[in-house]
């Protein structure tokens, strides 16, 4: 068991190293969090290196005349996605203008490994004053601190690329809420970005980092949305709110710690660090808010081309129609795929741009997102179209949309592809037995093939009162009462049968009781003769009762017994004798015969009574 | 008791009495004659005045498969063909074994261009017999094992089997009943009929419902339905733009 284990786990490591040996080449991006600052303002670039490895070096400094640009730490990520491990390194960088201006932040050269990667040129408008920016900057609502002081515990940040808008504009919207890398995240639900007068896309799944912020270590839980503005108006976004359960650090009695700094003393002396599973962390639930961030909406300007639906964003168009002959009247589908960035749940359909010839059907569709939010994608349609005469192209699509960045209506055509149609369209022909009307209307909707109907029906025949189904109507129901009476009276048979046996049984079972006790009584042998006779006819009378079950014990006499038991002309003569002298007994007295019944007499009798079965 | 004989009583018993009620007594002489007149009117070329007259004769509460097809007949002259696929889908109610009805329905549906409910899977396999079939059978199987209970106590696994199928084909009837050709079937009657994400002609359309086009209502709310479409959506159609197949 140690052996496979160990086996195992040098497998993983093996494997481990392997991803990380055989991993793609680097890859470097650099960004700034606004293209536009306010002088005086900071704003971020971020450099972030893929598949970097170990040996990094990034630029110590950036020289821009203009600019102080300061490094202000690094985060690293570690990713695994289907057994496959990537990591990158993101370095920050704060850059406070000095005076506006355009700036260039020209190509960094960073050595990782074996390559020499170099970032791409950025520019940095810089602006004297706020307003001249708010149109188009970023509007950042910045952290909301739990604590005050230089390491907060967390914060909240709501990044909205935009101050103005259009209605129907979809606007990627970020929410960040950071927690202090000293500290674990215990329970967190997904922040909720409240306000009026816009709808918000779902929150996905968010992305965790670690960074560094002001010199502080952060993990950092940035989540994607899109919002759009139903309405013209000035709104307020956010604030965000954020209820989190985290666990910190215990206190070590008897340190000395900075006013409001939970973190101010050497972390490695924290009890925390000494024994990290020891339990030495408490909980707190902690509120972080951010500011919110108010956005402009306008409304659409007038002039929308006939094909607008509302889609808002930018966008192109490819069509394609199949087949490209076909009869008169066969369907022809035309795919339209739309790819862009915008507003795809308020897309409708591109339309025929000549619809006459044509007949329509209802279109289908189905969105392809490339992104987390939905703002980014392809939606495609399928226009099902039948020619109602001879055509030679489909007409080409047109799909018009709002551009907010050129502030303008644009229309997209599809190209009209060529189009083959063959066949005539039938004239309407007549009903049978009757001949072709003037007073016949034309067939709305335009030229189509007329079928002919089959004829009247001269005889009304059966009549139906009601549409309801059969369990519906009142009848069925009334109906079921003659299975019930059915049922009730096999039931009502089958209890008198139950009854009627139970009776049987209970009188046999007397009978046999009733013999039996008499059985007993003659085989005592101490019986008078008057009482041995009466009970011996008795007995014979019970079992000639007994075995035919429809008699009566008393209604039987010898020649019943006789013809019950089929004895033979000894025995029935034996059989006759014993009910006379019963009889002789019960109606002539005491006296009479009494001292005749010997022992002889009572062994035969009883001989004769214990053969009868 | 045999039980052939008893099932022989059972179904026979079952079978008769609704029928017997469910059916009038026969056409009345007003009915015979106005359905008459319509005819003769129809074979004229008076498609209007036939379509009067037979309506006339619904109205009375006179109703056959044969009075529904011949105004679906008037309707499709007319040009109206929403109300043409009507009429022919209430003759097949009736009579589901109505072939002319059934020929005229598809070419109305035809020329109309008109958009069909797709069955779910479960009522594709159910179309061998009606809502009225399986509401028999399961209360034939239902009395049947029954009896069988009282009759024979001891055999619970047919008298189970008795009851489980009478459920099935209870079950049956009631999907049928509540599937895409039932009591809440509606047929569009009229012309550019839209249905709509809302109760307002302003708001955006879902499907546009060429006449004839079959819907499913699914609640009524003022001069608005709302219907299962076509294509697997749902959205508001004005109330008169739609008629129930039953009535």
């Amino acid at each position: 068991m140690e052996t496979l284990r160990r086996v195992l786990f040098s497998v993983l490591l093996a494997s481990a190293i392997a991803q990380f040996a055989r991993g793609d080449s680097p890859k470097i991006t650099a960004v700034l969090t606004s293209s536009e600052v306010v002088v005086g303002e900071t704003v971020q670039l971020q450099i972030q290196i893929d598949n970097a490895g170990t040996s990094v070096k990034p630029p110590s400094e950036i020289d821009v005349p203009g600019l102080q640009i300061h490094f202000t730490g690094k985060s690293t990520e570690m990713r695994w996605k289907n057994f496959t491990a990537s990591s990158s390194i993101t370095y920050n960088y704060t850059i406070l203008p000095e005076k506006s201006g355009t700036y260039k932040i020209p190509p960094q050269s960073i050595r990782a490994g074996k390559d020499n990667l170099r970032t791409p040129e950025l520019t940095l408008e810089v602006v004297d004053s706020p307003r001249t920016a708010a149109g188009t900057g970023s509007n950042r609502a910045p952290s909301g601190n739990t604590q005050a002081g230089e390491n907060k515990i967390a914060f909240a940040e709501l990044l909205v690329p935009k101050k103005i808008a259009y209605v129907g504009e979809m606007i990627p919207v970020v929410v960040r809420i950071g927690f202090n890398s000293r500290t674990r995240v215990a329970e967190m639900a997904p922040p909720q970005v409240s306000g009026q007068g816009f709808t918000v896309q779902k929150l996905g799944e968010p992305e965790r980092n670690l960074e560094n912020i002001e010199g502080g270590s952060y993990v950092v839980f940035n989540y994607k949305t899109a919002i759009s503005a139903a309405r013209v108006g000035n709104f307020q976004i956010g604030p965000v709110e954020q209820k989190a359960n985290i666990l910190v650090p215990r206190r070590s009695s008897g340190t000395r710690r900075k006013p409001f700094d939970p973190f101010s003393e050497d972390p490695f002396s924290d009890p925390f660090f000494a024994l990290p599973f020891g339990g030495l962390m408490e909980q707190h639930e902690i509120d972080v808010k951010s500011d919110p961030v108010s956005l402009e909406v306008k409304a659409l300007p007038a002039g929308a081309p006939p094909t607008f639906s509302g889609a808002v964003g930018s966008f192109s168009m490819t069509a394609e129609a199949n087949p490209k002959r076909v009869q008169i009247g066969d369907p022809i589908t035309i795919k339209a795929a739309i790819s862009g960035r915008g507003n795809f749940d308020r897309m409708d359909a591109p339309e025929l741009s000549d619809e006459r010839g044509w007949h329509k059907y209802p279109p289908s569709s189905n969105f392809k997102q490339d992104d987390d939010v939905g703002i980014s994608g392809t939606k495609t349609f399928e226009l099902v179209v039948s020619p109602n005469e001879k055509l030679t192209n489909v007409p080409p699509l047109a799909f018009s949309y709002f551009d907010p960045v050129k502030e303008k209506y644009v229309t997209l055509h599809s190209e009209a592809g060529p189009l083959i149609v063959e066949g005539n369209a039938p004239a309407a022909s007549a009903i049978a037995g009757t001949s072709p009307s003037a007073s016949t209307p034309p067939v709305p909707g335009g030229q189509q093939k007329t079928q002919d109907i089959l004829h009247q029906i001269n005889d009304r025949g059966k009549m139906v009162s009601s549409f309801a189904p059969v369990y519906a109507r009142k009848e069925f129901w009334l109906a079921q009462l003659l299975p019930l009476t059915l049922a009730l009276g096999v039931m009502g048979w089958k209890v008198q049968n139950v009854r009627a046996s139970n009776r049987a049984a209970l009188r046999a079972a007397q009978l046999q009781h009733e013999r039996d006790e008499l059985l007993r009584k003659l085989r005592r042998d101490q019986l008078a003769p008057r009482e041995y006779f009466s009970d011996a006819s008795r007995l014979v009378q019970l079992k000639t009762a007994l075995k035919q079950t429809n008699i009566e014990p008393g209604t039987v006499d010898a020649e019943t017994a006789a013809r019950v038991f089929d004895l033979n002309a000894e025995q029935s003569e034996r059989m006759r004798r014993l009910f006379a002298t019963s009889d002789e007994f019960r109606y002539s007295g005491a006296g009479n015969g009494e001292s005749a019944l010997s022992s002889d007499g009572r062994r035969e009798t009883l001989e004769l009574i214990e053969s009868l079965s | 008791m045999k039980p052939r004989a008893l099932l022989q009583i059972l179904v026979l018993l079952l079978f008769a009495l609704p029928n017997a009620k469910g059916a009038n007594d026969g056409p009345s002489r007003t009915g015979d004659d106005l359905f008459a007149k319509a005819n003769t009117e129809f074979a004229a070329g008076n498609f209007k005045a036939a379509i009067a007259d037979y309506q006339t004769v619904v109205d009375s509460g006179e109703r056959s498969a044969n009075l529904f097809y011949d105004l679906g007949n008037a309707y499709f002259r007319h040009g109206d063909f929403g109300r043409a696929i009507l009429n022919y889908d209430r003759a097949l109610r009736l009579d589901p074994h109505h072939p002319e009805a059934d020929a005229n329905l598809r070419i109305a549906r035809d020329q109309a261009h008109s958009l069909e409910l797709a069955p779910s899977a479960l009522e594709k396999y159910l179309n061998f017999g009606t809502a009225n079939f399986f509401a028999i059978v399961a209360a034939i199987f239902f009395w049947l094992a029954i009896i069988w209970m009282i009759l024979r106590p001891g055999r619970v696994l047919w008298e189970l089997a008795g009851i489980f199928l009478a459920a099935i084909c209870g079950f049956a009837a009631f999907t049928l009943e509540n599937g895409t050709r039932g009591q809440r079937l509606a047929i569009v009657i009229a012309e550019n009929a839209e249905a709509r994400v809302a109760t307002v002609d302003s708001s955006r359309s879902v499907l546009a419902l060429p006449p004839g086009s079959e819907v499913v209502i699914l609640e009524e709310r003022g001069d608005w339905n709302y219907a299962a479409l076509p294509n697997d959506q749902r959205g508001w159609i004005a109330a008169n733009a739609v008629e129930r197949v039953r009535l």
